[in-house]
């Protein structure tokens, strides 16, 4: 289970580790092509951030392809007229931000891209 | 394949249910019902009650893009904030902030998702019903709303020689009329697709959406959609493409119309519908998504030296 020893796991281990994964992959690959192809034809059209594919892209990583693709149906389930969109993060998974945690180097750009930090508003500096 | 005919089911009858009754209604004019212009108009009839029934979903979302006056002062805050700041961290960062500022205020200019959203079952279903008549009219079949004797008739119909269920790359590379009906209606399509684009770019876009870091991905899709329409359109039945180009025209119009009439504010569009009104002698009109105050919302003339004004408290508006 262990993903984060994934060079020390024996040859039986790896590739179970890699069919377990395979749908998560598969998703992520045709998320990323999705973004990549797709989406600059229509420019930005989401009424959310993140807009919908980094959402779901987001919520397969983090969330494993099950629970991921169940995420991004109910998000896209919100777009409609009726909502007025606004700022709707996929929500954190514990066991994920511990593997994180421990090595960050590991973490994927689409979570980087999702959760940028907000620079400080220098309003107050600037009227004085 | 079962699992998407089951969900575009409603769909493919709504489609088919509309093409009947427009060829019914045409046959009862006194048209031949096994004319192919028949059946095209019938095509041509489907359009114009799909993008009719869009109207609304259309207005609703140009009134949400200009709505946005009263958040126009933050706006313009948040644009100063990351002046400068092009690297893609710090544009999601503020675009985060923009979404935030949008749902504050209750309104939301990015819905241009759902138009094409709606559209596309119907299309799929179009493409399903044009697609599978062949095979529907050998076993003796109806599709949706339509009975099997309108399946062979559509099945048999030609324009100009050009079956309608007929495409380009699927047998019909053989038949003169097929190819050249094709690439016509391929490049009508590219053609009113591009001026419709360029229009919008040109004439109806105000100074600080041309600056949008949008803009780029727009100027792509500019030259990207011509291919698409292009692969498409060689892989699709004369009847889909008829379907595609009449929908690409409507839109053409619908934009000169808006144009014309109801510019964004700001834009060079709008700038000529004030001149031209100028020179009738006819007073400017609020456009739409407009605020009539805008005027006093100019910075007052300023104040006549001499004399140096003690700095005022603007009185703010208690909540």
């Amino acid at each position: 289970m262990s993903t984060s020893a994934q060079s020390s796991l024996r040859p039986a281990a790896a590739v179970l580790h890699f069919l377990w994964t395979l749908p998560q992959q598969t998703l992520i690959l045709l998320l990323k092509g999705y973004r990549r192809l797709v989406s600059p034809l229509y420019g930005q059209v989401c009424r959310f951030f993140p807009s919908c594919s980094a959402y779901a892209l987001e919520a397969v990583t983090v969330h494993g392809a099950v629970k991921g693709t169940c995420l991004a149906v109910r998000r896209l389930a919100r777009c409609h007229p009726w909502n007025d969109g606004g700022v709707d993060h996929v929500p954190a998974s514990d066991r994920y931000e511990r593997m994180l945690r421990e090595n960050p180097a590991r973490t994927p750009r689409i979570l980087v891209l999702n959760h940028p930090v907000i620079p400080a508003d220098d309003e107050g500096r600037a009227a004085a | 394949m079962d699992f998407f005919n089951t969900i575009l089911m409603p769909f493919t009858w709504v489609v088919s249910w509309i093409m009947w009754a427009f060829h019914e209604a045409f046959s009862w004019l006194g048209m031949d019902p096994a004319n192919g212009w028949t059946w095209t108009l019938s095509i041509i009839g489907l359009v114009l009650v799909i993008r009719a029934a869009l109207i609304p979903v259309f207005v609703k979302q140009i009134k949400a893009q200009r709505g946005m006056q009263a958040l126009q002062p933050d706006l313009r805050k948040l644009q100063q904030k990351y002046k400068g700041k092009t690297d893609q961290l710090s544009r999601q960062a503020m675009t985060q902030e923009q979404m935030a500022l949008y749902k504050k205020h209750g309104t939301n200019p990015f819905s241009a998702c759902l138009p094409m959203l709606i559209q596309m079952p119907f299309f799929f279903a179009l493409f399903n019903v044009l697609n599978n008549t062949a095979k529907a009219s050998q076993g003796g079949q109806g599709i949706g709303a339509l009975s099997a004797d309108d399946v062979a008739q559509f099945d048999a119909s030609t324009i100009f020689g050009a079956p309608l269920s007929a495409s380009l790359l699927h047998g019909g590379a053989g038949n003169p009329s097929v190819v050249v009906l094709s690439i016509l209606m391929i490049l009508a399509m590219i053609t009113s697709q591009f001026i419709t684009q360029k229009q919008i770019m040109a004439k109806n876009m105000s100074e600080e959406a041309l600056q949008s870091p949008f803009m780029k991905q727009q100027q792509m899709m500019l030259y990207i959609l011509p291919l698409v329409f292009g692969i498409g359109g060689i892989n699709f039945p004369i009847g889909v493409l008829i379907y595609w180009t009449t929908t690409n025209l409507w839109t053409m119009a619908q934009q000169f119309f808006v144009i014309r009439r109801m510019p964004t504010p700001g834009s060079p569009a709008a700038k000529a519908l004030a001149e031209r009104r100028a020179r009738k002698g006819l007073p400017m009109v609020p456009l739409l998504g407009e605020r009539k105050s805008e005027e006093e919302a100019l910075p007052a003339p300023a104040a006549p030296k001499g004399q140096r004004q003690q700095p005022q408290r603007k009185n703010r508006k208690k909540k």
